[in-house]
């Protein structure tokens, strides 16, 4: 597991596409995603590779890094 | 064993799950195809392009239903421009072309038509369709059946089944239920963006545009897309730029030398995805489970094209199933290796080798050279001569 502190997602939702392009590189386990087939925004991500920020064809992935004490639901984000 | 609710349940009704679906109720049976989308293929995240040969061996009969285009060839070209074209309507004149009595190589076809055309085929053969239903997991019983859960609608529903068939696509979470490795490399995912335009003129032919500087790590294209319009897209690998492929399709579109061509055109549609420049799933199976298609990245690295493998796959998975359930066989992961065996002996052996091909390319540091092997390798690939043509 990385060293990387939790971040949690946001995208700005009229720029995305809904490609899934976030989620077919994503290796957290079965579920990290959100109601819109894009990852999940409304809970940390622990990996924080930040592999779907760099895949997203329309770059609009956002994160915020999450103190771990913090770990609790968001609200799904918009920017 | 208790009455199960199905023989099969598969999750997925694209080519992959749709042409699995088919072939195993066409053979006896009881199947249950779920998808989670209300329109099947929408939001559209594939350019269309598969072989006449591709939909003739799953015993599907081209239809105006779904084909946009109908395409006679290929043009590939170099970062400059230079091309080489294989026309087939000059190359095979008396088998192709659009005179009575020749045929078209291949079509570009509409996703959201022909996904449900498939889906369509599937449920006349007696195969029951769930749309707007997901897949939720699946817990396989020592008693050789499982329970599939799915929610249809609001409303949870566990299912049994004798197995379960992962033909999710490339998000597949199928394969993660079962803890299977499925994790794609991010030098191995393009990232993809394509629009629909007007404006642009074509010609019959599939163009691809290889090159560095337009599609890092891929390569750009120009699809003829019926009604006049046309498609330019292109995908790249993110660990090569630093920009999104967003960027270089307006890079492409603007500074390229089809600049000139591109100047009037009218973005009518925006459409993206990944696609897998990758070796397949080295474990497609697992208790009570196959996958199939994008799931198991039934894809050709070369090309990213995985329609062909998508619905040859489904094929091959339902054939499989079919002996493998009538024959009482067990349904244990040991057991279901024999599919990906069966698998890799009809496609995925060329796909690897494909995969090898690919890997040796993308491993050239040094740019120009690399982008003539990716040239002359795409030239070949597309060629009447080509040891790959069938797949
Ligand atoms: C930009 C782009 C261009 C492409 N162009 C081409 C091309 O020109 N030619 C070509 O051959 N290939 C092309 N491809 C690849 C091709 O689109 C895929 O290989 C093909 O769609 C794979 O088919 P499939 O049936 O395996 O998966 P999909 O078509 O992805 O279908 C999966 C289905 O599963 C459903 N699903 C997912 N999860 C669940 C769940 N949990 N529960 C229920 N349903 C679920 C989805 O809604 C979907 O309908 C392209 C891909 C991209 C991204
Ligand atoms: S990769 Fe970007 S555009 Fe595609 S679904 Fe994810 S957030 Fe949306």
């Amino acid at each position: 597991m990385s060293k990387q502190q939790p971040v949690l997602f946001s995208i700005g939702w009229n720029a995305c596409i809904n490609c899934g392009a976030c989620v077919a590189i994503c290796p957290q386990e079965a579920g990290f995603v959100s109601p819109f087939d894009t990852i999940a925004v409304d809970r940390p991500c622990d990996i924080a590779c930040l592999l779907c920020e760099q895949i997203c064809p329309v770059d609009t992935i956002r994160h915020e890094v999450v103190a771990t004490d913090s770990v609790r639901p968001v609200s799904a984000g918009i920017r | 064993m208790p009455q199960l609710d199905y023989d099969v349940i598969i999750i997925g009704s694209g080519p992959a799950g749709s042409t699995t679906a088919r072939f195993a109720a066409n053979a006896g049976l009881r199947v249950l195809l779920v998808d989670k989308r209300q329109e099947l293929g929408a939001p559209i995240q594939c350019s269309g392009a598969i072989s006449r040969h591709a939909l003739e061996q799953v015993g599907i009969v081209p239809d105006a239903e779904f084909i946009h285009e109908a395409i006679y060839g290929f043009a590939i070209y170099d970062e400059s421009g230079n091309r080489t074209v294989h026309d087939y309507r000059q190359l095979k004149a008396d088998e192709y072309g659009v005179e009575a009595g020749k045929k078209p190589l291949g079509y570009v076809v509409d996703r959201r038509r022909f996904d449900r055309y498939l889906m369509t085929r599937a449920e006349r053969a007696g195969v029951d369709v769930w749309l707007k239903t997901e897949g939720l997991g699946y817990t396989p019983h020592p008693d050789g059946h499982c329970t599939v859960r799915l929610q249809r609608y609001n409303e949870i529903k566990d299912l049994t089944a004798r197995i379960v068939v992962g033909a999710d696509g490339l998000q597949s979470q199928v394969g993660k239920w079962a803890g299977l490795q499925t994790h794609i490399k991010i030098t191995e995912l393009a990232g993809c963006l394509q629009f629909i335009v007007d404006g642009v003129e074509t010609e019959g032919l599939l163009e691809i545009i290889t090159g560095h500087r337009w599609a890092p790590g891929g390569y750009a294209w120009v699809f003829p897309k019926g009604h006049g319009y046309a498609e330019i897209g292109l995908g790249v690998v993110a660990t090569m730029t630093d920009e999104p492929a967003r960027d270089h399709l307006h890079r492409f579109i603007s500074e390229s030398f089809f600049a000139d061509r591109f100047k009037n055109s009218r973005i009518l549609e925006v459409q993206g995805g990944g696609v897998p420049l990758a070796a397949p799933l080295r474990t497609q199976f697992a208790d009570n489970m196959i996958l199939v298609g994008d799931a198991a990245r039934h894809v050709n690295p070369i090309t990213g094209g995985g329609l062909h493998t998508a619905v040859a796959g489904g094929k091959i998975a339902a054939n499989f199933l079919v002996g493998h359930i009538g024959d009482k066989l067990p349904l244990t992961d040991g057991a279901l290796k024999a599919y990906q065996d069966l698998w890799l002996a009809e496609l995925g052996n060329k796909m690897w080798k494909l995969y090898d091909i690919k890997t040796d390319i993308f491993h050239n540091m040094n740019i120009p050279e690399r982008d003539d092997q990716l040239y002359a390798t795409m030239s070949d690939y597309f060629s009447p001569t080509s040891e790959f043509k069938k797949i």
